[in-house]
């Protein structure tokens, strides 16, 4: 199969990777990039797990192909954390227990740093809708929620009990 | 000793010890292990149901692009010895025999013909299409009666029929008495529909053997390495010693990843041929197909109640939709059998229970996996409540138990020690106003709208109460001090989203005397963890209790060694943050990375005195316990599109002392979230032909952020039962009595059109034919 020259920016770095056109960007990204925190849920573009940003914009990457994204900046979940300082995000997703297993996690994590971009103030129900294209299994999502809000300076749910 | 101890960990939200990797990108799941050499796995598998295999043509494939081996089951056959695969493990069944891959026919959509292995996935993948298999079709056995119709061919010859299993009729208390003394006897046949686990991570699977050393590696997404280790050398032959299974972080789980399966054992014995590391990842078409399914099974149940409103008896038929290959469908009866009666004062009850093979997925564990005794009787609870015109809250109060009033026991045997059902019912009735309700639903049912309150209970033996029991088993742990003062804790525990890493790390910190942080827990490597795995919501008490004595026990070793080293007596030494001193004399203090290089020093201490830094130990239990509780659901029912919305979503819980409230918390979401989605979006649906209806995350629904309610919390942390451990499982019990809860709601807010609900699965369409606007097809 001919193999295609692939030139990303990603978390800031200039990489390169000679790939099948097919070879979707997370599989790029993990098998060529080694950068295996972006995880694949479901390869249909469901569940969300797979999502980073591409220029900006939270992307499913399951569905991307790396040669679709040449010259491309692209961040990842490898990409918040500054100097191994974790984010006001990560820090208030400790701070909620916002996630249990963590498989679904990246993904969670590059969609609401799109949603915060847009709306720094974001209220539940807007939380709720920017995350309802993402799946988990565990928390029954109010964790995560509260993390959100948590992370965007506001005021907590109501019902939140801890 | 214990009561010296500063509880300074156990019972506050610490966050968690997983957090700063699964948050940054730097977990590690069996995908994001790399060895070098290695190649990639992927299944052909049947499109039919059921179908005789006629021939299978591999040639095309075994020349393709990249392809390193193709094996037919028939090339299986010789390398693999008969046995039990996956949970089937635990169930001690003989029969049915069947292969690894499937040879002579293919029982289920999904069954796996033949494995490619491929230096990468999208070349074994390709390679896949390559292969020809000429399958003749057999009738499909996709229903109850389909399975029951003895002129139906058996799935499985060597049982002679499709019926798996059937039992006798037991009787507990005077069945007959009871159904003679009833004013009434409600009948009904009360169904579960066939939903799944879905894990976010899809089963994984890294086999690398070395031919030299004739060792096999294995890493494995999974609740526990030593079953997958075991089935692994009964399958393949080799000796327990030559197989080491490491587990890396998994996501998710919810009782599938239990053992190895027959597609783990083909990848293990291709490696095995190759001398090369061979990766399996399931996808989500594979994980949704044939992983593994639950829940389908009904009830026949005949209910003798009184005018009061006492339930006096029940007479009940289980049938079981067990799936194709063994699982753990044969052992449920026996479960829900004894769960029955649950905290209810049920003087009588009558089970039989028979078990059907279909052309389905395997019955695996799911999260509960016996709830359905909850469901049925919290329904039928409900139907009881609306036949006599009764509150059902009031039904309830009127038929649970006392504590310290007979009955102290179920009419099944098992003991009711410690359970707190009513209290959390008292709770429920102080944190939502029912009669309030009551008044607000008669007015909105004035405007056309619909509104439902729906309560249900339950209790789980996480791990049960010893008394009267059979021991509830041995959990081990070993510990020791590293030579930087650290704890180091080895647990047979394999979370997978339960944060033992945190849980288990905040008892052993408080009951050893050292930092949280100073304590690292090590899981999921059978080279270096005892025996255990991670399910039954056993982990609390047990793996609870094992820290809290294995540090109890090195502690008490230290405290030795440091009487010597410090001159003192035991019983004035203290060890805390780290430190060993006297107590009131801190200037006495020795840290404890300088005890242990103290200790090793030669002819420091006299040579009569064990200066291992190690303990080994198990733990029996204690006096065990229940889990349980009550939840509550307030919904709005929409007659005109069938959607049904949360208004409030209540649970009063007690799983005794909390080792971390977060935790807790996260746990009772999680399995009402599961609920959520069992009742109004998940099937694993099959057409009556045996075809696989939901495939993919657009036909098999999962609830998201739009679906789950907030959900309010609150713990009754009543009854210490033992003197050192009073935690208890609280994994599965918002998944066991969620369902319950919320179908009592929809039928609570249909109920002025007459409506009766009989059944699990209530997505819109259902719920506009219940409500009678569209015609039932």
């Amino acid at each position: 199969m001919n193999t295609i020259d692939v030139e990303l920016t990603v978390n800031g770095e200039r990489r390169s990777a000679t790939v099948d056109p097919r070879k979707t960007l997370a599989d790029v990204l993990r098998d060529d990039l080694e950068l295996t925190g972006t995880h694949v849920g479901c390869e249909h573009g469901v569940c969300g797990a797979c999502t980073v940003l591409i220029d900006g914009q939270a992307a499913r990457s399951c569905l991307t192909f790396a040669v679709q994204v040449r010259g491309s900046q692209i961040t990842t979940i490898e990409g918040l954390a500054n100097d191994g300082e974790l984010n006001p995000l990560q820090q208030a997703m400790v701070d909620s227990h916002g996630f249990q297993c963590g498989f679904c996690t990246p993904g969670f994590l590059m969609q609401i740093t799109a949603l915060l971009a847009d709306n720094p103030t974001p209220s539940e129900p807007e939380v709720r809708e920017a995350l309802s294209g993402n799946v988990c299994r565990c928390t029954g999502y109010q964790s995560i929620v509260v993390g959100v809000l948590r992370a965007a300076g506001g005021s907590s749910i109501a019902t939140s009990a801890h | 000793m214990s009561t010296e101890v500063a509880q300074r960990y156990v019972g506050a939200s610490v966050a968690r010890s997983e957090d700063p990797r699964i948050l940054t990108g730097g977990g590690k799941y069996v995908d994001d292990v790399k060895l070098p050499g290695m190649l990639h796995a992927a299944f052909l598998r049947s499109p039919f149901p059921h179908a005789k295999i006629v021939s299978i043509d591999a040639s095309a494939a075994r020349e393709a692009e990249g392809v390193v081996l193709v094996y037919t089951g028939e090339d299986l056959e010789a390398m693999i010895r008969p046995g039990p695969y996956g949970i089937s493990l635990m169930m001690n069944q003989d029969k049915p025999a069947f292969s690894c891959l499937a040879t002579d026919k293919v029982r289920l959509v999904g069954d796996p013909v033949a494995l490619v292995v491929a230096e990468s996935r999208y070349l074994a993948e390709d390679a896949i299409e390559l292969i020809d298999v000429d399958y003749e079709d057999l009738a499909p056995i996709a229903t109850y009666e389909q399975a029951l119709d003895p002129t139906n061919p058996p799935i499985f010859e060597d049982l002679g029929s499709n019926v798996l299993a059937e039992s006798d009729l037991h009787t507990h208390g005077d069945v007959e008495g009871a159904f003679a003394r009833a004013d009434h006897v409600l009948s009904v046949r009360i169904n579960q529909h066939r939903h799944q686990n879905v894990p976010m991570e899809t089963r994984g699977f890294l086999a690398s053997y070395d031919r030299e050393a004739d060792h096999l590696l294995v890493w494995s997404a999974n609740q526990g390495v030593h079953l997958a280790l075991h089935i692994l050398a009964g399958r393949l032959g080799l000796s327990p010693e030559k197989i080491r299974v490491r587990t890396a972080d998994v996501g998710g789980s919810f009782g599938l990843k239990i053992g190895a399966t027959r597609e783990e054992v083909a990848v293990a014995a291709a490696s095995m041929a190759l001398g090369r590391p061979v990766k399996y990842i399931e996808d989500r078409y594979e994980n949704l197909m044939a992983s593994g399914q639950a829940r389908e099974e009904y009830l026949d149940v005949e209910a003798a109640y009184s005018d009061d409103g006492d339930i006096l008896g029940m007479k009940v038929h289980m049938v079981v939709d067990a799936g194709a290959y063994p699982g753990m469908a044969a052992a449920l009866p026996t479960m829900v059998e004894g769960m029955l009666p649950s905290a209810y004062r049920i003087g009588a009850l009558e089970f039989r229970s028979t078990v059907l093979v279909t052309n389905k997925a395997t019955y695996v564990a799911y999260r509960g996996p016996w709830a359905v005794e909850t469901f049925v009787r919290e329904r039928v609870v409900d139907l009881v409540a609306r036949e006599l015109g009764m509150e059902p809250f009031e039904i309830r109060m009127r038929n649970v138990v006392t504590r310290g009033e007979e009955p102290t026991s179920m009419i099944t045997g098992r003991s009711l020690d410690g359970v707190t059902v009513r209290e959390s019912l008292e709770r429920m009735a102080e944190t939502v106003d029912i009669p309030a309700f009551r008044r607000r639903q008669e007015a909105a049912r004035a405007e056309g709208r619909y509104l439902g309150l729906g309560i249900a209970s339950y209790i789980e033996a996480a791990p049960g109460p010893r008394a009267g029991q059979s021991p509830l088993g041995l959990e081990q742990m070993r510990m020791e001090l590293d030579g930087d003062g650290k704890l180091l804790v080895y647990t047979g525990q394999m979370p997978h989203g339960q944060s033992h890493e945190t849980t288990l790390a905040q008892i052993a910190a408080d009951e050893f005397g050292v930092r949280f942080e100073d304590v690292r827990v090590v899981v999921g490597d059978s080279d270096l963890v005892p025996p255990g795995f991670t399910g039954g919501s056993r982990s609390a008490t047990m793996a609870g209790g094992a820290a809290l004595t294995t540090a109890r026990a090195l502690r008490a070793k230290v405290l030795e060694l440091g009487a010597h080293l410090l001159e003192a007596n035991v019983s004035d030494l203290r060890i805390e943050d780290g430190a060993i001193s006297v107590a009131g004399v801190p200037s006495s203090a020795m840290g404890l990375a300088e005890l242990v290089a103290a200790v090793q020093e030669p002819g420091r201490l006299p040579e009569e005195v064990d200066t291992e830094l190690k303990v080994a130990n198990s733990y029996d239990g204690g006096a065990g316990g229940w889990s349980g509780g009550t939840h509550c659901a307030i919904v709005e029912v929409d007659v005109e599109t069938g959607l049904v919305t949360f208004e409030r979503y209540v649970v009063t819980e007690d799983c005794g002392k909390l080792i971390n409230p977060a935790v807790v918390d996260g746990q009772v979401r999680g399995g009402v979230a599961q609920g959520v989605g069992a009742v109004l979006l998940e099937r694993a649906a099959y057409d009556e032909r045996g075809n696989f209806l939901a495939a993919t995350f657009m036909d098999y629904l999962m609830p998201t952020t739009m679906d789950v309610p907030n959900i309010e919390i609150s713990h009754l942390e009543t009854i210490p039962l033992d003197p050192d451990v009073n935690f208890r499982g609280i994994g599965e019990g918002g998944m066991i009595v969620a369902p319950a809860t919320i179908v009592n709601a929809i039928e609570d807010a249909l109920a002025p059109l007459g409506v009766r609900i009989h059944e699990q699965h209530l997505p819109p369409a259902r719920i506009l034919e219940l409500a009678g606007v569209v015609e039932p097809e």
